[in-house]
């Protein structure tokens, strides 16, 4: 046995030493890095440098208000959308349930920078597709990328087409465990079709929804690539600047990476607490 | 309560038909049960007196009303699965309340009604327990007592034993016999196994491949088969099925020869049919109809296989000639392999069949 676990860890050495340097060395390094002045030379130990920066620095009020609040509008319409993109794809009365499945799933695996420069085309002022069809049922031309609102509306509406066919994808799984006979016996029980989503469904289908919810509002905490390729690295104004944003500005425009550090753990500090709370609030009651 | 009857049923699934017009009445306050093999059908009728399949051709009445387009909930059946099918995610209580509550009933009654079925089946403690924190008869209790609890006209059970242990399944029979005398509402019950059909049925109904081979009380059954599909099938272990020619014929009885045991013959009496000379029948015989040598109206050798051994009988395979036989004996006379020995049949106590399996009587 042990000799046993000693070859398999040998084998694993490679994949180990990697992960160290890679993953668990840099979120070290970054934490330490967090708590010096990194715009001097060389380097100085400075607790409060960052971090009181922080705290008294409106760019990162306003990225963090930016964030939460794609956060608290997409997040549920996306996940809501999915559940009910999931249902449809379980129903039996839908032909080419592959096609679907495969045309969901499509946006995850096309490249960001193709996606975000369809997005802008589709939403430019005067050319873009959306803008027209919103001119023929009547409504004037919005200019998606110089207002704020229509820029966040924008970035929300992008993500979540992005992210909501994977999303179904994984709580159409969950719906394919649920035993049909339940159903059956919950028709024999005089239960309509939409109660029997509310009241056997949706509970059923609690942990798989609280998995996604939980991988949505952490990707969403990191959101970059939306607010950088398509509203132009926050645009208009740093309206639509998010903190993987500003992190980025901070660490890779600046080169203040204490600052930027400071950035990134408020960044997974946030994800983690708001996972928790969430953890919290849907646990069993027991 | 009430009566079911199903009127030349088909049922077809595509281009496939499964049930081939099946006429089957159900008294009011019986306990029927629908036996055969795996893929026969027996699910399929089942659901179809449920509601929970369409019925392609006939009808299907329910205390004296055709049903056929009545939705599942307001034909005042109820069904227990073969699975459960409890909701997973609610309590025992919840789980039998929940019919009752989406339809508005009456707190008080609801709570009367869950605590009736509690009581009968002897589940009050669980009532706080999830699916998952019961063992497998608990919960097969458990989807009894939601049955129950709807105080339906009509059980439907579709396989409830099949998922439990051997000990637990005879217990949970017993009581299943004694739900029925308790509320004495007529129960349809699906089963392949055919102890529960034999124990628990006022009638079987017998079905292969979509058709109904017999109805009867399980001892007619099991005395008066109609066919040789029927006699194989009721009657554990199964009965044995010798090859023979008609040799001779008269008014009142048929000689047969039994072709694999060096022409012995037998004359069996016979009152309806008479087939022809040198017909080819079949010869049933049950392993617990073999008498001791000289004892019947022929003997033939055998020579011993394999004895199992139960304890108040055993069951001795043997080889005579190219046919296996089964043979019922008492634990006293147990045999070891390789023995030679004498076996005798009665003529009363054999069936006879044509080629085809019809019955000659
Ligand atoms: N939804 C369906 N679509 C097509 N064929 C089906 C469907 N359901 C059942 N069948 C077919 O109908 C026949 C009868 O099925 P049924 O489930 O009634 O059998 P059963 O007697 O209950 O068997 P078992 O003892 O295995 O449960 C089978 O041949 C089965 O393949
Ligand atoms: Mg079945």
């Amino acid at each position: 046995m042990r000799t046993q676990n000693a070859t398999a860890y040998r084998f694993l050495t490679p994949y180990l030493l990697i992960f160290a340097i890679f993953w668990i060395w840099p979120i070290i390094s970054s934490f330490l890095i967090s708590f010096q002045a990194t715009r001097t030379v060389p380097w100085r130990f400075a607790p409060t440098f960052n971090w009181g920066r922080l705290i008294g620095d409106p760019a990162f009020y306003n990225a963090l208000k930016n964030t939460l609040l794609i956060l608290v509008i997409q997040v549920p319409v996306m996940i809501s959308l999915a559940i009910v993109m999931a249902v449809l794809l379980n129903s039996p009365l839908l032909k080419a349930r592959g096609l679907y499945r495969f045309a969901f799933f499509a946006p995850v695996v096309v490249g960001e920078v193709a996606y975000s420069a369809v997005f802008r085309l589709m939403f430019s002022l005067d050319f873009g597709i959306i803008n027209k069809l919103l001119n023929s049922v009547g409504i004037p031309k919005v200019d998606w990328f110089s207002n704020v609102t229509p820029a966040m509306a924008l970035i929300m509406i992008a993500v979540t087409w992005r992210w909501a066919g994977y999303n179904a994808i994984i709580i159409l799984a969950g719906l394919q465990s649920i035993p049909e006979d339940v159903y059956e016996a919950a028709t024999l029980d005089r239960v309509s079709r939409l109660r029997q989503f509310f009241h056997i469904t949706l509970p059923l289908l609690k942990p798989v929804i609280v998995f996604c919810a939980v991988l949505s509002i952490i990707g969403t905490m990191q959101l970059f690539t939306e607010p950088f390729l398509i509203t132009e690295r926050g645009g208009p104004g740093g309206g639509t600047e998010t903190l993987g944003l500003l992190l980025y500005r901070q660490g890779f425009r600046s080169l203040n990476f204490g600052y930027a550090s400071a950035v990134a753990y408020t960044m997974a500090g946030l994800a983690i607490a708001i996972t928790l709370v969430q953890l919290w609030l849907t646990r069993d009651p027991k | 309560m009430a009566a079911v009857t199903l009127t030349n049923v088909v049922k077809r699934f595509g281009v496939y038909e499964v049930v081939h017009g099946a006429d089957i009445d159900i008294a009011d306050g019986e306990f029927v049960v629908f036996v055969g093999p795996s893929g026969c059908g027996k699910s399929t009728l089942l659901r179809m007196i449920a509601g929970l399949e369409d019925i392609s051709g006939g009808k299907i009445a329910i205390g004296g009303k055709v049903v056929n387009d009545v939705e599942p909930a307001d034909r005042g059946i109820a069904m227990v699965f073969q699975s459960y099918a409890l909701y997973p995610h609610m309590t025992v209580e919840q789980n039998l309340s929940f019919g009752l509550r989406m339809n508005g009933n009456p707190k008080a009654d609801t709570e009367r009604r869950v605590k009736r079925a509690a009581e009968i089946l002897r589940i009050d403690e669980l009532m706080q327990r999830r699916p998952k924190q019961l063992s497998g008869g608990q919960r097969q209790r458990v989807a009894i007592g939601r049955a129950i609890v709807r105080e339906p006209q009509v059980f439907l059970f579709d396989e409830p034993l099949s998922n439990l242990d051997a000990e637990l399944r005879v217990q949970m029979r017993v009581e299943i016999s004694r739900l029925h005398k308790e509320l004495g509402v007529t129960m349809v019950y699906v089963t392949h196994d055919q102890t529960e059909a034999m124990t628990l049925a006022d009638r079987i109904v017998v079905l292969k491949a979509g058709n109904v081979e017999q109805i009867g009380a399980p001892l007619d059954l099991y005395d008066d088969p109609a066919n040789r599909f029927v006699a194989g099938f009721i009657g554990s272990p199964k009965m044995n099925f010798l090859g023979a020619k008609v040799v001779e014929t008269s008014n009142s009885a048929a000689i047969i020869e039994l072709v694999n045991h060096g022409g012995v013959k037998l004359h069996k009496p016979l009152r309806e049919a008479f087939p022809a000379v040198g017909a080819e029948v079949v010869l049933g015989v049950r392993p617990e109809h073999f008498f001791e040598a000289g004892e019947g109206d022929c003997d033939i050798p055998v020579k011993a296989d394999v004895a199992e051994h139960l304890g108040s009988v055993s069951y001795v395979y043997a080889n005579a000639g190219p046919e296996e036989l089964i043979v019922e004996r008492e634990a006293s006379r147990q045999r070891a392999s390789g023995d030679h020995f004498t076996v005798s049949i009665k003529a009363e106590r054999s069936l006879l069949f044509d080629k085809a399996g019809a019955r000659i009587r």
